[in-house]
């Protein structure tokens, strides 16, 4: 057996494993579904660029994943930071997405919904200089954005089980809702630095730089609820 | 700032280069809506570009089935409309084999048979009681179809009651046995996903009272 045949038939073995999990959570799904959803329903085989658009829309369209970004970002100006940080997140959560969908590992949704609303609410904090206020420390931004993405990755791959993507050209099809989301991402990173650029520029920025954390802090805590009573009452 | 340092304004993008990025976002934005977005969600393609990449179809779905989800509400609201296969001679050939005499002295069974061209669906059910045995054996004759076995119009249910009993895509056929899970409707949905028009023929046998198609 060649190496390449060997690790074509783990690659099969591990989409076998994820196809059963998702055979299983398809079980409780409800009726005809529509919109996205109804749309990956209908089709079978590599739908590739039909998942790119998927997955950026998903990625523009979802407002944590923009929160997030939108406090990553909110102190940084050089390109080549930006880089760092949006490169550290889209690895975090690339890695997680593939994993959970591979391996079939579903969290509940309200749980990690939950958790992607409390990275918002940390990263208002760390901007507002908070931990170290409290604890003396600053602690390392690119860790936490790396680890945050990895939840948020989670949360995609919930999303796309959610979908009962089909088995057929899950592979091809996962790439492409992957490669959908750091597009979606670029896309929405440019309009976000168009706007703090213009905003940057005034003396206003500084004035409320804080205010706008505290925003965003409030806006974090309440996905952080909104998930939290959805997990109660679900 | 709090957790950096504030940039000095030499270091920020200069008006002009931000005026300049604002349009090339504007311009980069139509472009997207017309050649992706609307392609993929509404199948107004007015360039082409979103057939050519594949996007089309997936807006041509999305719209089919939004259309059929408004139809199935007025269907379900206006029970009297619900076309009978005998009533609609518009549904396409729907042929129900006159019942054979029953075995054991209860239940029925018959042959049913529907053409089904390419995205179109079909739904035939089967009237009967909680606990009922339903034997049933389908086949597609000329492709494969999208199925969905389910159950409703459960007594005192919401109109949105569901109740799966398996569904599939891609498939060439199906057998086994429906055990009833309430007193209502219970069946197969189709849905040709394929390129041609296909047949789908459906065996049934079992403890139920009345058959027919509903969609």
């Amino acid at each position: 057996m060649t190496m390449s045949s060997i690790l074509s038939a783990s690659t099969l073995r591990l989409v076998v494993a994820c196809l059963l999990a998702l055979i299983a959570s398809a079980a409780s799904a409800h009726g005809v579904a529509e919109g996205d959803q109804g749309h990956v329903q209908e089709v079978t085989g590599v739908q590739f660029v039909p998942f790119v658009y998927l997955g950026a829309k998903h990625m523009v369209t979802g407002y944590d994943h923009l929160l997030f970004l939108f406090g990553v970002i909110f102190f940084l100006y050089k390109m080549k930071h930006i880089g760092i940080y949006v490169t550290l997140f889209a690895i975090g959560h690339s890695t997680t997405m593939m994993l959970g969908v591979l391996t079939g590992v579903a969290v509940n949704a309200y749980v990690i919904d939950a958790i992607i609303g409390l990275s918002v609410v940390y990263k208002a904090l760390d901007n507002l200089g908070a931990f170290r206020r409290w604890f003396g420390v600053q602690p390392n931004t690119k860790a936490a954005t790396l680890i945050f993405g990895m939840f948020h990755g989670f949360g995609l791959a919930t999303k796309i089980q959610e979908f009962e993507i089909s088995r057929d050209g899950l592979l091809a099809n996962l790439i492409a809702f992957n490669i959908g989301v750091e597009i979606g991402q670029l896309l929405a990173l440019s309009a976000i630095l168009i706007m703090m650029g213009f905003w940057r520029r005034t003396p206003s920025f500084a004035r409320h730089a804080y205010a706008a954390n505290v925003l965003l802090m409030a806006a974090g805590l309440t996905l952080v609820d909104y998930q939290l009573v959805g997990l109660a009452v679900a | 700032m709090y957790n950096s340092q504030m940039p000095h304004i030499d270091e920020l993008p200069t008006p002009a280069q931000l005026i300049r990025s604002t349009l090339i976002a504007a311009v980069s934005a139509a472009a997207l809506l017309v050649t992706v977005v609307l392609p993929s969600e509404y199948a107004i393609d007015p360039t082409g570009i979103g057939r050519v990449l594949g996007l089309t179809p997936m807006g041509e779905i999305k719209v089919q089935l939004s259309a059929e989800a408004k139809a199935d509400v007025v269907t379900r609201t206006a029970p009297t409309l619900q076309p009978t296969v005998a009533a609609s001679p518009a549904t396409p050939a729907a042929v129900a084999a006159p019942a054979l005499p029953s075995e054991a002295g209860i239940g029925r069974s018959d042959v049913m048979q529907v053409e089904l061209a390419p995205g179109e669906a079909a739904e035939i059910k089967v009237t009967a009681a909680e606990g009922a045995r339903i034997e049933f054996d389908w086949s597609v004759s000329g492709g494969r179809v999208n199925y969905d076995t389910h159950g409703d119009g459960k007594t005192g249910a919401p109109r949105s009651f569901y109740h799966g009993y398996g569904k599939g895509k891609d498939v060439a056929g199906d057998r086994g046995t429906l055990v009833a899970a309430f007193d209502g409707s219970h069946g197969w949905f189709w849905r040709n996903r394929s390129g041609a028009t296909v047949t789908v023929t459906l065996r049934a046998k079992g403890g139920y009272t009345a058959i027919k198609r509903v969609a």
